[in-house]
């Protein structure tokens, strides 16, 4: 029987910071990956597109968190940004760009629209700043509707299904490893940024931005570096979703997308990027459950669904409402918490 | 994580149903979002076909299997519920709004899975663009363009009649604006303005005073009922004359609860029939419901799964019934006269536009009346614009 250190020991801060501190943590998360990177070989394509639409969320849950979790500056626009990023990478895929260069000029065309309506947060905070960026959706929403030489307008825009070296990412199961290795880069950025001087400098803003700026941090260039680099992944989350749909319109990028943006991040946690992943797999998997449920009480008992179905939008506000109430931290503190009482188990005290 | 593996464990038991040898068809429903108040009847229209064709015969002795989903009106929610769908084995799908159907243009394409959806976009009627998406009634192009084609036959003052414009500025309510346009000028029109009043208004007054300067004769509003209630209560407010030509989801039965008179002597598009009119499917259709009226969106997804279901007969009658093969039976069909409930179906491969006839229907006295069908040439122009 081999030994175990009890807890962790470090000998460098290095190692403190480390974003992987144990050996168990990353066998753990390799075999995550391993389960994940077999699911679509034994899944059919509906668990498969929902775990393509959970990762797509995941996107754009942790980028949010980075500019309102993490940096403290509300954004109700963040499905407009997502939105910018689609169209952006639609527009140049079309042009004949490969997905890759299409993706990333997706991410710059929203990380640059989200610093321009980002400026009014030195001036603005709390509601206020959450009011101008609401400006922010209605106006990108009308531009993708109005501007339809580039957007299609009304009739939407069609996007081919990316090809990357040749290889055609057509199916759920394909695109799936597509999205999950852009998703775990944006995750592993998010992760890293938080560790890094602007990280640290956009906590501290959060925290109170008169003693951020009397320690010298320039609170404009951070905020402004906020807004770009959230918006950059949320565009990056609008560009999987375009290619991923392959048809864009300018429906799917309104105020509800921000709305359940901003539900994933409570939800999951404010400021912990493992509760933007556990708010965005909860967010997107409830009303699928919820339908799951529905369909099968419904088979078996056919009178009760007609009252069931209308049901179905209010058990999601109240289970919205309950987790304010019971979890205010999140899904992320109640993570923390199942994992302390495990690691004391069976002797918690 | 032990979470999600636990999810998909218990999806994957769900999906794994029974296997049967009924034609499964999906039937993507908004019951509980935005447009749950006709996407409801609609889908209880479809619901009484299909049991109604199970009872007789089904098609080539088959049993139709509906698969209902309640998407929500959301556009990832129907994505999901597309590949539940999928993963079951449909054979062909009817669909719902405009969002939806938009962004499963290229799936049902490339899993060639015909689609009957409620969205009359005039692109999908173009199988350049979207070659497995099929409606029950024409777009919303085709349908504006009968609409002021009726107007102009009613007109009988010397002077050009007075038309303006208010609809959501949305995909949904700017889509057919260009085509109405420039057809309105064809006809002898004068377009005299244009304004947008939100779906979710409670006030068109601001929009109304504006349009009252112009004094249209004929005012065209693409909205839905609650906000077309809006505007033609703050037109009688505002002692306007005009008379308004509604579009297909801008009126219906409801429209007199919520506008009361204000509604009387208007115009709306319908592209089915209206309960109690003299066809003949009126009388299976009073038996299905046991005599209770019923929306004239019920009649439309009545026709919607009538259409599907004679395209899977046909398909039946030559061999396998599959997507593909429905497609290439509904593609052959011509004048196929759906009980009289609708204006006859004709599709063809290059051209999705099921009729070019709407029916106008008019308010009176708190009812909704059948006025005439009006018909127009088949374009080859028109199509998709």
């Amino acid at each position: 029987m081999s030994m175990h250190k009890c807890g962790l020991f470090y000998t460098s801060y290095r190692a403190e910071d480390g974003l992987f501190r144990s050996k168990f943590q990353k066998s753990c998360l390799a075999i995550f990956f391993a389960v994940l990177l077999a699911c679509p070989q034994f899944l059919n394509s509906y668990v498969v597109s929902i775990l393509n639409l959970i990762l797509i969320a995941v996107i754009g849950a942790v980028s949010l968190n980075l500019l309102t979790g993490i940096c403290g500056q509300m954004s109700l626009g963040h499905g407009a940004f997502v939105g910018m990023g689609a169209y952006g990478a639609a527009i140049l895929s079309n042009l004949g760009l490969p997905f890759f260069p299409a993706l990333l000029g997706g991410g710059f065309v929203a990380a640059l629209v989200g610093m321009v309506f980002g400026i009014p947060s030195l001036r603005l905070k709390g509601i206020y700043l959450a009011i101008s960026t609401l400006a922010a959706q209605l106006i990108l929403e009308y531009v993708f509707l109005h501007a339809s030489g580039l957007t299609g307008g009304a009739n939407g825009l069609p996007v081919n299904a990316p090809h990357v070296l040749g290889y055609a990412f057509d199916s759920d199961a394909r695109i799936f490893y597509l999205i999950l290795f852009v998703t775990t880069l944006c995750v592993l950025a998010v992760s890293n940024v938080a560790r890094t001087r602007p990280g640290r400098a956009f906590v501290a803003i959060r925290d109170y931005y008169q003693s951020a700026e009397n320690v010298g941090v320039n609170l404009f260039a951070f905020k402004l570096q906020a807004f770009g680099l959230s918006s950059f992944l949320a565009g990056i989350a609008g560009g999987l979703w375009a290619h991923y749909t392959m048809y864009i319109t300018p429906e799917q990028f309104s105020m509800g997308l921000s709305i359940s943006y901003l539900a994933m991040i409570i939800i999951g946690g404010m400021g912990s990027v493992l509760g933007s992943i556990f708010g965005a797999v909860f967010i997107t998997l409830l009303p699928e459950l919820l339908n799951l449920i529905i369909s099968s009480l419904g088979g078996m008992a056919p009178d009760l669904s007609a009252v069931i179905v209308p049901m179905k939008e209010g058990v999601f506000g109240l289970m919205l409402v309950l987790f304010l109430i019971f979890e205010p931290e999140g899904l992320a503190r109640k993570w923390r918490l199942t994992k302390a009482y495990w690691k004391l188990y069976p002797f918690a005290y | 994580m032990k979470k999600l593996l636990l999810l998909t464990v218990l999806a994957l038991a769900a999906t794994v149903g029974t296997a049967s040898a009924a034609y499964k068809v999906g039937l993507l429903s908004d019951l509980t979002g935005a447009t749950s108040s006709v996407g409801t009847p609609y889908a209880e229209g479809i619901k009484a076909y299909v049991a109604w064709l199970n009872e007789n015969g089904g098609i080539g002795g088959e049993p139709v299997e509906l698969i209902q989903v309640d998407y929500a009106y959301n556009v990832q929610q129907a994505l999901a519920a597309y590949k539940r769908f999928t993963s079951r084995g449909i054979v062909a799908m009817q669909g719902w709004g405009t969002g939806d159907t938009e962004a499963l243009v290229k799936f049902v394409a490339k899993d060639k899975i015909p689609v009957f959806s409620a969205s009359y976009s005039a692109h999908l009627m173009d199988p350049a663009k979207a070659p497995y998406n099929f409606t029950a009634a024409p777009d919303y192009s085709t349908q504006g363009r009968a609409g002021l084609k009726f107007l102009r036959e009613s007109w009988k003052e010397e002077r050009a009649p007075k038309l303006a414009f208010v609809f959501p500025d949305n995909p949904y309510g700017t889509a057919p604006i260009p085509a109405m346009k420039e057809y309105a000028k064809e006809l002898g029109f004068e377009v005299v303005g244009q304004e947008n009043v939100d779906l979710k208004a409670i006030d068109a007054t601001p929009q109304l005073l504006s349009l009252k300067k112009a004094g249209p004769d004929f005012i065209w509003t693409g909205g839905t009922t609650p906000s077309t209630a809006v505007i033609m209560k703050d037109a009688q407010k505002l002692g306007m004359t005009s008379t308004f030509l509604t579009n297909i989801w801008s009126s219906d039965e409801d429209l007199f609860k919520m506008a009361g008179d204000a509604a009387n002597g208007h115009f709306g598009l319908q592209g089915a029939v209206i309960y109690g009119q003299d066809v003949p499917g009126m009388g299976l259709i009073r038996k299905l419901t046991k005599d209770t009226p019923q929306m004239t969106h019920y009649i439309r997804g009545f026709v919607s799964m009538l259409v599907m279901a004679e395209g899977m007969k046909m398909a039946a009658a030559k061999g396998e019934v599959t997507g593909e093969s429905i497609k290439a039976a509904l593609e052959t069909m011509r004048d196929f006269d759906p009980m009289g409930l609708a204006p006859a179906v004709s599709f063809f491969p290059d051209d999705h536009r099921p009729s070019m006839s709407v029916n106008v229907c008019t308010f009176k006295n708190g009812k909704l009346e059948f006025v005439k069908t009006v018909a127009l040439e088949r374009k080859k122009e028109w199509l998709g614009h």
